[in-house]
């Protein structure tokens, strides 16, 4: 089921699917409520799955207040309060997954635990974290994921007419959204922050990542303070919620057990 | 009409392989490249080409700012601008421009462009680009989803700090000064007359239009492709309502002037082909990243492409849009790569000729576009210093004096500087001679 509620921009997109015990959903430079696989496999192993859009995707609308990382996790706090997520479990991906670190380095009640898909937020100047936009679209497409085809839904277009126009506005804004929060570094100073995490931690890793590498696990294991797990998933690039979505819902439903 | 000696200061040896070898003219083009000493030759010629144009008579001298661009040397055009307010007594100092939102604050903007108006005694044209997606994303890492909004911040500071009476505080989003004064002030009251250049926003063409700055196309493709963009710009002006003054808008052409059409298709070849064949090579990954456009200007071209597919059988209409939107990260710098100098003279790339064919092809232009200010690319692509002074001699002897003409009876160019007499303007005194 997907509600729009309000928030202070304007509309909050939620999609909700299953029952059972909350968790929410955040997802990462793509999205695409209501036919994600990822969270109806989620939803299928006994949850009630909440997956807000972020401001600028999907349906929810760009706040213009948004300057910086500051703004984000003001705006990301809001939105878990407006869909009930705050002191819930979270998995989150990619940039929502550095999202989710930021907000529960200054709320560290925000989050019961966080299962992490390849978070944003660290720097290594030996593997910088790849630049996913200086590259066309179908470039970018092929850095996400290890097969481009997982993110169809994102990049696809199957309307017509005024729907094509709208579904390109719409994965432009997304991808604008997506640009503000990695432009030009994905690093603000979580490094500085991290430890006041303190909810347990689940860290999953796609082997292919060509964004984030897998590396930078070790810099998040030995940052956080506590870390319940670490794993990869081969076969799977950044986004290894869109590669496997059964693999990584099974390793989220296990960490949240 | 006006025409103004533009100057891009492309670097002048890049190697035959470069396009083979290398991935892009800009933003991450190997640093190896660049010979220090050839850098020193090539801006000491281009300023002699600049000041000699100024010499010979055009209206007025132009520059605009690139970074990590081998084909435009120029990350700062007010250094360059600085240097000619003093030794090109006349012509207007077309500064175009300062990309506003790279100066932080922005005051220092207002700041230099004060001291150029002072310097040239009241010549100065203020140009705030917004500035392509590689000079101000990637080369200097501005936010795109902020870019725009900051420039138009830093714009609003600029003019504020021009025109205030009064010392006073900016609490802008972007730029928070407790303290805005601007030490010197410019010449031309209220300010210089401000061009916009740009590419093919809708959004700029409504604001040049509402707000009444001149708006310059900088296309390197010729006044043939340039007729829609400019209709655009047209329309919008229309829509706010007012005359459509040809001076409130400009137009960048590359020219070939000879004794005759065969003599400038051999003379003007090699440059050319250097300039679109080898420095245009620009990686398509860099041409468009999301949120530099306007949602206004992505709508424009979606319903283009819907356009064209509604043409179609439904299936194949599909399958062009999204190869239409695939091609728009590559839209005009892959346009001309590896063209024949043939090609570009087709296409409208460069004028060649003879002057009068020139001069006939230049009024062909200007009244399809409806432009008053030409900003005229005699220099161009590995173009010798003899050769371009060559081209800008005949220019403005041959050629300039049969277009001059076009507009002055009808319109008023209210965007052009408004200098101080001439009996009042400083020029630079001989040195005294020194007894050591």
């Amino acid at each position: 089921m997907i509600d729009l509620a309000q928030w202070k921009a304007g509309s909050l997109e939620i999609w909700r699917e299953g029952d059972g015990p909350t968790v929410g959903y955040l997802h990462g430079m793509v999205c695409a409520p209501g036919r994600q696989p990822f969270v109806s496999e989620l939803a299928g192993r006994g949850f009630r799955v909440v997956a807000p859009s972020l401001p600028g995707y999907s349906r929810t609308s760009p706040s213009v207040d948004i300057r910086n990382i500051h703004d984000w996790v003001f705006a990301l706090s809001e939105i878990i309060d407006v869909a009930g997520l705050a002191g819930a479990p979270m998995v989150a991906s990619s940039t929502g997954a550095m999202l989710a670190l930021e907000l529960a380095a200054v709320r560290p009640e925000a989050f019961s635990s966080l299962v992490l898909v390849a978070p944003l937020g660290l720097w290594r100047d030996d593997r910088p974290v790849a630049d996913p936009f200086s590259t066309t679209l179908s470039g970018q497409r092929a850095l996400l994921t290890k097969d481009p085809a997982a993110t169809a839904l994102f990049f696809d277009d199957s309307a017509a007419g005024d729907l094509l126009v709208d579904a390109t506005i719409q994965r432009y804004t997304a991808r604008t959204a997506t640009a503000s929060l990695v432009w030009p570094i994905p690093e603000f100073g979580l490094a500085e922050r991290i430890h006041r995490v303190s909810c347990p931690v689940t860290l999953v890793w796609g082997s292919g990542d060509q964004i984030v590498d897998p590396s930078y696990a070790d810099a998040f294991a030995t940052r956080l303070r506590d870390v319940r797990g670490r794993h990869v998933v081969n076969g799977a690039g950044h986004l290894a919620e869109w590669d496997d979505p059964r693999a990584v819902a099974s390793l989220a439903a296990a960490a949240l057990v | 009409m006006k025409t103004i000696w533009f100057h891009l200061m492309p670097y002048p040896e890049l190697p035959d392989d470069f396009t083979s070898e290398h991935r892009s003219v800009w933003v991450d083009i190997d640093p190896g490249l660049f010979d220090p000493r050839v850098g020193h030759r090539m801006y000491n010629e281009y300023i002699d080409e600049l000041e000699f144009a100024a010499s010979v008579g055009f209206d007025g001298v132009g520059i605009n700012e690139h970074h990590s661009n081998a084909y435009g040397l120029m990350p700062s055009p007010n250094l360059i601008a600085a240097s000619l307010a003093r030794t090109c007594p006349d012509a207007a100092l077309v500064v175009l421009g300062d990309s506003v939102a790279l100066y932080n604050p922005p005051i220092r903007v207002a700041e230099e462009f004060a001291m150029l108006d002072c310097i040239s005694g009241g010549r100065l044209v203020a140009g705030f680009p917004v500035g392509t997606p590689m000079d101000t994303l990637y080369a200097y890492g501005n936010n795109p989803a902020t870019l725009r909004e900051r420039y138009h911040e830093g714009i609003e500071l600029i003019l504020k700090a021009w025109t205030a009476d009064d010392v006073f505080s900016f609490n802008g989003k972007y730029s928070k000064l407790r303290y805005v004064n601007c030490w010197p002030r410019p010449v031309q009251q209220p300010h210089p007359p401000i061009w916009i250049p740009g590419g093919g926003s809708i959004d700029t063409w409504q604001w040049c239009a509402r707000a009444g700055y001149s708006y310059l196309y900088l296309s390197y493709f010729g006044y043939k492709a340039a007729l829609k963009t400019m209709q655009g710009f047209w329309k919008c002006v229309e829509d706010a309502g007012r005359p459509a003054n040809p001076f409130q808008a400009g137009f960048a052409q590359f020219f070939g002037v000879a004794d005759s059409e065969a003599e400038a298709i051999e003379l003007y070849r090699e440059p050319a082909e250097y300039f679109f064949n080898r420095c245009l090579h620009v990686y398509p990954g860099f041409a468009d990243p999301p949120g530099y456009k306007t949602l206004a200007t992505v709508r424009n071209g979606a319903e283009g492409m819907v356009e064209r597919a509604a043409r179609e059988a439904s299936e194949r209409a599909v399958q062009a849009a999204k190869k239409a939107e695939r091609k728009a990260a590559q839209q005009s710098f892959s346009a001309a790569s590896h063209m024949s100098f043939e090609q570009m003279v087709e296409k409208g790339y460069v004028i060649v000729g003879n002057p009068d064919q020139v001069a006939e092809k230049t009024i062909e232009m200007a009244k399809q576009l409806h432009i008053g200010h030409v900003m005229s690319l005699c220099h161009f692509g590995n173009m010798s210093r003899d050769l371009a002074m060559h081209n800008t001699e005949l220019m403005a002897t041959k050629v300039l004096p049969q277009i001059r003409y076009l507009w002055d009876d009808e319109w008023d160019d209210q965007w052009w500087p408004s200098p101080l007499p001439a009996a009042d303007r400083m020029t630079p005194s001989p040195r005294p001679t020194v007894s050591r």
